[in-house]
Parts: C-alpha cells; structure tokens; sequence
C-alpha cells in the first residue's frame, strides 16, 4: 500500500462494520435500555441519507456546474434557517427574518472569504464549497440556535428585572443588551472549548477523513486549523447578528417591550 | 391643578375607566376589587402599556406626545415585581443609578432614604439575606431615591404588617410633602386608606364589559 493510497472498502468489508451494532444491541438489552428501535432506525436512516448524499454528490462532481452548487447551498441554508426557527417558535415574525437573514449572510460571508480568499478555488467549485458550507451552515445554526434559547430562558426568567428597569425609564436597548451579550457567551463557548482540547484528546473529523483519505498530516492540519477558525466566527458573527437584530424587534417606539409571546 | 387625569380610558376592551383626575402633591388612593384594573391602570400612567382608546393627560399634555422614558423617570412606578441584584445594599443603588446613567446618593442620602422605608441596615448587607418584606422596601427606598414628580406605589404594604405598613407610609408621605411629589397608591388595606388617603377613587365605577 502507497501512503497516498486509500483501502477502497469493498460492499462486504464495510458491512462486516455493522457487527459492532450488535455489541450496542446486547448491552442495551443486558443493561435495559429500550432504545431498540431507535437504534435501528438511525443506524437505517443515516444508512440511507448518506447514501442518497453519496450518489448527489458524485453526480455533482461529475457535472460541476454553479447552478447544482447554487442549488446544493440554498438549500443547506434554508435547512439551517428552517431547523433554527423550528427550535426556537417563540421569535416574532421580525425576529424569525433577523435569525435568517443573519445565519445566511455571516454563513455565505464565511464560506466565501474561506474558499475565494483562503483556498482560492472557484467560488461554486463543489469539491471545496459543498463540504465546507455543510460545516459552516451547520455550526452557525447550532450556534444561534444556543444563543437564542440561552437569550429566551434568561429573558423569561428575569422578567422582574426588565419590568424593574422599564419602570425606572431606562431605554429598552439598554435594558435587553445584557441578555444577548450573555447569550453570545453561551453560544460561543461549545466551539472556543473544542478548539482548546483539539489534538489532544481527538483528532477532529475533518482532519481524520482526509488522512484517512491519503492527504499529509500536515495539509490536513492546515484545513483543520483554517476550518475551526471560520467556524469560531461565523458562530460568533451570527448569533451577534441574530441577537442584536433581535432584540429591536421586542420593543416599539413607545419603549414598551412585549412579553406576550412568553409560553 | 390635575397632574394626571384620563379620558375615556378603555384597557383591551374589556376594562373602562371612569375619568380620572389626580391632584399634584395629594396622597391618592386607587381602590376597587382585584381584577378591577387597579395595576394596569398605573402601567397605563406610565405608558408601559397601552390603552386601546382614550387618552390620559400628564400635566396637561396627552402623554403620546411625551418621551416615554421621561415620563417613566417622573412618573414612577413602585409595581409588584421586587427585583434586586445580587450584591449589597449599596451594589443595588450603583447598579439602578448607572442603568439611569446617574452619580449615585451618597452613603447619607441612602441611609436617610433606607430609614424612610424602616430599613436599618449597614450598606454593606448583601440583599441575598433580606426577607421579602425588606426586600420589597429597599427596592421601594431605591425607587423613592429618584425622587420622582409621582410616585406610584402597587401595593407597596402587601409584605408588612399593619404597625410597619402605617410607619412606611406615613414616612414616605412625609417626604413628598416636602417636595411636592404626588402620591399615588394601590392598596387594599382599608386602613390605609382611611389613615392617609387625601383622595380615594373608586375604580369599580369601572365597568367590565
């Protein structure tokens, strides 16, 4: 075998992988636990998903084309949006427009930056822009999403405070400003503490596929590093965005600031 | 002269207000059974809620066409929800007077405010330790502190028993006599109102629709 080499998996070596599901199996049923099923369904699930994702992309690769890229990113974006708005249902309606808006625009901003100014490849290149606006759009979202709710059960728990401060005559901005500054703390310290622990305890996924796949430990590290910085500030451009668009829409030229939508 | 009076206030439909008029520098009680829109109506005072018609004038002018946040700053609003920050007495009036953007009291002033609302404690005491009768005082010293042209206090006794309730407020009407401040409070503590009231009025007259 090469160093460049990579063991092409035939259809029997990679499902002899799947034995080690029974080990899950028999320690679920030995230690009672009743997710069984679960278990089968995501390991079929996943399964199929990939699959699907295996032959969309090598169809997209053979035919390089900016519309099937454009296609693949509008999508993932509005998947991102989707799944943020769906977790946090109590955002106003101007609210759920700052979230999208913000998760789109920090998303595509980062991606470009990495593979126009960064990678310098063709911006609708899919080898590059499809697996790296997948980490991108993905972490932004998880992102907003821990900001938003840190935001929400903050906001809901403090409610004394902020009718305190709005019955003292302080500005509403003034009085929202820690909440979304706490918020963003809180959505970005999952990455900032991965970056501290990574190399040592693991070596991250992306890094691991490409050695896996025959590129230099050392250009992997490179991807790696590069990678978990635009992940860092998209995190941090995002959820900023969403929170400080955010919290204007909770209060109406009369300062007063709407609570209603707390259920 | 009215410092505060209302037109045809209606509250989301379903609460109607008689006219009111609020005399500056009396002690006004607001009365009238719980759900009667006592609360809302101080929240209406200081445009932290809206009616959905009708008008209510503050010194002669429709409070629409005054700055939200100074009228708030005037009109002040002592409501239910206690909130003190974690820390000191003292951290609680530096936190309050750097959200309105102001020098804090001196340790004179505090105190003097302090003792109004029959608090005796060092600045020091960390309000983690405070019962919610104290509690609900210091925050109503805090507030009083600002020395507002109106002062509304919901309930400001609920926490206290009679002996302390009637001291609070005999304090707290002292010094708004000396300023000329405007006294408005929602109680339900008929003795209260007996004792201090300069004014009662009845918000019943209200009708539920």
């Amino acid at each position: 075998m090469t160093n460049s080499g990579i063991v092409k998996l035939s259809i029997f070596q990679f499902s002899l992988i799947y034995l080690l599901l029974i080990v899950v199996l028999a320690i679920m049923k030995k230690a009672n636990v009743n997710q069984t099923k679960l278990l089968i369904v995501a390991s079929l699930r996943m399964t199929v998903q990939l699959t699907l994702a295996g032959f969309v992309l090598t169809y997209i690769f053979e035919n390089p084309s900016p519309l099937f890229t454009s296609i693949y990113l509008i999508a993932m974006t509005l998947f991102a949006i989707h799944r943020a708005l769906s977790k946090n249902k109590w955002l106003n309606k101007s609210f759920k427009w700052a979230t999208a808006l913000s998760l789109a625009g920090s998303g595509l901003l980062i991606l470009a930056f990495f593979v126009i100014v960064v990678v310098r490849v063709d911006f609708f290149n899919p080898q590059y822009t499809i697996p790296l606006s997948g980490m991108i759009m993905g972490n932004a979202m998880t992102g907003v999403n821990l900001g938003l709710k840190s935001f929400k059960d903050n906001f809901s728990s403090q409610r004394k405070r902020v009718e305190t401060l709005l019955n003292l005559g302080v500005k509403p901005k003034k009085i929202l400003l820690p909440f979304s500054q706490n918020a963003l703390e809180t959505a970005l310290l999952p990455t900032l503490n991965n970056m501290v622990g990574m190399g040592i305890i693991s070596l991250p996924g992306m890094m691991t596929g490409q050695i896996l796949s025959g590129t230099p430990p050392t250009t992997a590290i490179l991807y790696q590093i590069a990678i978990m910085i635009a992940i860092a500030t998209v995190v941090c451009l995002a959820t900023f965005s969403t929170l400080n668009l955010g919290i204007r829409t909770l209060y109406n030229d009369k300062n007063q600031i709407e609570f209603s939508y707390e259920n | 002269m009215d410092i505060i009076k209302t037109k045809d206030l209606v509250f989301e439909d379903f609460i109607r207000y008689p006219d009111i008029y609020i005399k500056k520098g009396k002690v006004v009680f607001l009365v009238g059974s719980s759900g009667s829109g006592k609360s809302t109506l101080l929240k209406l005072f200081n445009a932290t809620l809206s009616p959905s018609s009708g008008t209510i004038f503050y010194e002669g002018k429709n409070i629409d066409e005054i700055d939200t946040l100074k009228l708030r700053q005037e009109v002040l609003l002592v409501g239910q929800s206690v909130y003190l920050f974690d820390g000191s007495i003292k951290d609680n009036f530096n936190r309050f007077y750097s959200y309105r953007e102001m020098n804090m009291p001196n340790e004179e002033e505090i105190k003097y405010f302090l003792s109004i609302c029959q608090l005796d404690f060092p600045l020091e005491t960390q309000t983690s330790i405070l019962s919610g009768g104290e509690a609900q005082r210091l925050y109503t010293a805090i507030f009083l502190s600002f020395l507002p042209k109106v002062i509304m206090l919901d309930e400001p006794t609920s926490a206290l028993d009679t002996q302390n309730a009637k001291s609070l407020l005999r304090d707290i009407i002292k010094l708004a006599k000396t300023r000329d401040m405007t006294v408005i409070v929602v109680s339900h503590d008929k003795n209260l109102s007996e004792e201090f009231a300069e004014d009662i009025i009845d918000i019943e007259g209200s009708k539920t629709i």
